[in-house]
């Protein structure tokens, strides 16, 4: 796998995306603009995904709200995680919930690791105990412009969740652990807007 | 002097008491830590100090890691003030603690007075509690106090959402800096931009700090709930 040039990992984890993305249904779209967005920094730690479990592809700050701006879903929820931040793995459970029970009214969940690539097979390992077979994604480049790209008002503490409307426009954003009644509201109310 | 500045905490942090207390307690069991319920408010997040500034709350004592009690006005140098949000078991600041020990040290060394303040709930990660922070200073080589912020309220204060999260003062005691320690955390070797350093650097030099506010990725403070 190691010999794979960084254009054909990423060729094949877009390609893999696109296969988990039809096999899961509503997920629809492999991350094309995601992964454009991060083919110059660390399109070399995309994950193929492996025989099992959902691919990680490495993603921007741009490339995130490129994510939430495709077509396909009236709501985007958007979280920031890390595999080491333990409010980020306590309100995981709550997050899949909300997302998973709402999926059928548009909701898309993208999930961003900010782990360091090192990291990757415990990314993979977590999102798999939580039973997550969508593409996934990893933080590529410098912390500032991945969080100021994002949003600036994101001072940068994990967890952190966005909620975009159907054009890709950012209607709720906190930082910090939610709990599934917080979660909850925030789709409710979104799915609520005109 | 203090009373003004509770009264408006009160008024900042009355919708997180509110989107507090609609929340249950959870005891989810199986899992490795005890659920933090002071997530912050619905507003996303606290305003954080804006530059210019004087430090917050400079009077309140807090307990360092020699035993003594300390506030952020008796560690304030002549050329300056380092305070940095910070605690032990965060991921993050284990990337940066041997940077932060070096750069606070140098600050101490070149007339800053330096501060270290742990604002988590040990009862969330004990290995933020006292007696760890103390080992950690010492293992560290701390020459500047690492103290406890009993009630979180320095943080909320300071508007410091995460660890390891910096802010440096003037002579003058304005903030000319906030941010964090530099862009990269894993790799010191690496280091493109030691914002922290840079900063103290200036200060020390009573010249202008090159870049006043950055941001990187770090652990949420856990927040004590409100009495």
């Amino acid at each position: 796998m190691k010999r794979f040039s960084s254009g054909c990992a990423l060729a094949l984890a877009v390609t893999l995306a696109g296969c988990s993305a039809r096999d899961a249904g509503r997920e629809a779209a492999p991350a094309d603009s995601a992964a454009r967005a991060s083919r110059t920094d660390t399109s070399a730690h995309a994950d193929r995904g492996g025989a099992s479990g959902a691919p990680v592809l490495p993603v921007s700050g741009p490339g995130v709200t490129a994510l939430a701006a495709r077509p396909g879903a009236r709501l985007t929820l958007v979280n920031v995680w890390a595999t080491w931040c333990a409010p980020c793995r306590e309100e995981f459970p709550a997050l899949l919930k909300v997302a998973r029970a709402h999926r059928r009214e548009g909701v898309r969940l993208v999930l961003v690791s900010a782990d360091f690539p090192d990291q990757l097979p415990g990314v993979r390992a977590f999102l798999a105990a939580h039973g997550v077979t969508d593409t996934s994604y990893i933080k590529s480049g410098d912390d500032m412009p991945f969080i100021n790209s994002i949003n600036p008002k994101w001072s940068g503490a994990l967890p952190a969740t966005l909620l975009y409307d159907d054009r890709g426009r950012l209607v709720t954003f906190w930082e910090g652990m939610a709990d599934e009644d917080r979660f909850e509201r925030a789709v409710t109310r979104g799915l609520a807007q005109p | 002097m203090k009373r003004p500045v509770l009264l408006f905490l009160l008024a900042a942090m009355a919708c997180a008491t509110v989107a507090r207390a609609d929340t249950p307690p959870n005891d989810t069991p199986g899992d490795r830590l005890p659920v933090v319920k002071a997530t912050l408010p619905d507003a996303a997040s606290p305003t954080p100090l804006a530059l210019g500034q004087p430090a917050p709350l400079r009077d309140v004592s807090m307990k360092n890691v020699d035993g003594s009690d300390i506030s952020i006005a008796d560690v304030a140098g002549r050329k300056g003030m380092l305070v940095l949000f910070t605690c032990n078991h965060c991921p993050w600041v284990k990337k940066w603690q041997t940077r932060i020990a070096s750069i606070g040290n140098a600050a101490a060394s070149r007339g800053l007075g330096v501060i270290a303040i742990n604002s988590n709930d040990p009862a969330a990660y004990p290995e933020d509690a006292p007696d760890e922070m103390k080992a950690r200073a010492k293992q560290l080589g701390f020459r500047f106090p690492y103290v406890v912020d009993a009630t979180s309220d320095v943080a909320r204060a300071f508007g410091a959402t995460h660890t390891p999260e910096a802010y440096v003062f003037d002579a003058r005691g304005r903030l000319v800096y906030h941010g964090g320690v530099d862009d990269n955390a894993s790799d010191e070797k690496a280091v493109k931009q030691p914002w922290l350093r840079q900063a103290v650097e200036a200060v020390a030099a009573g010249k202008a700090v090159p870049l006043a506010e950055t941001k990187a990725l770090g652990c949420s403070i856990k927040f004590r709930e409100k009495s």
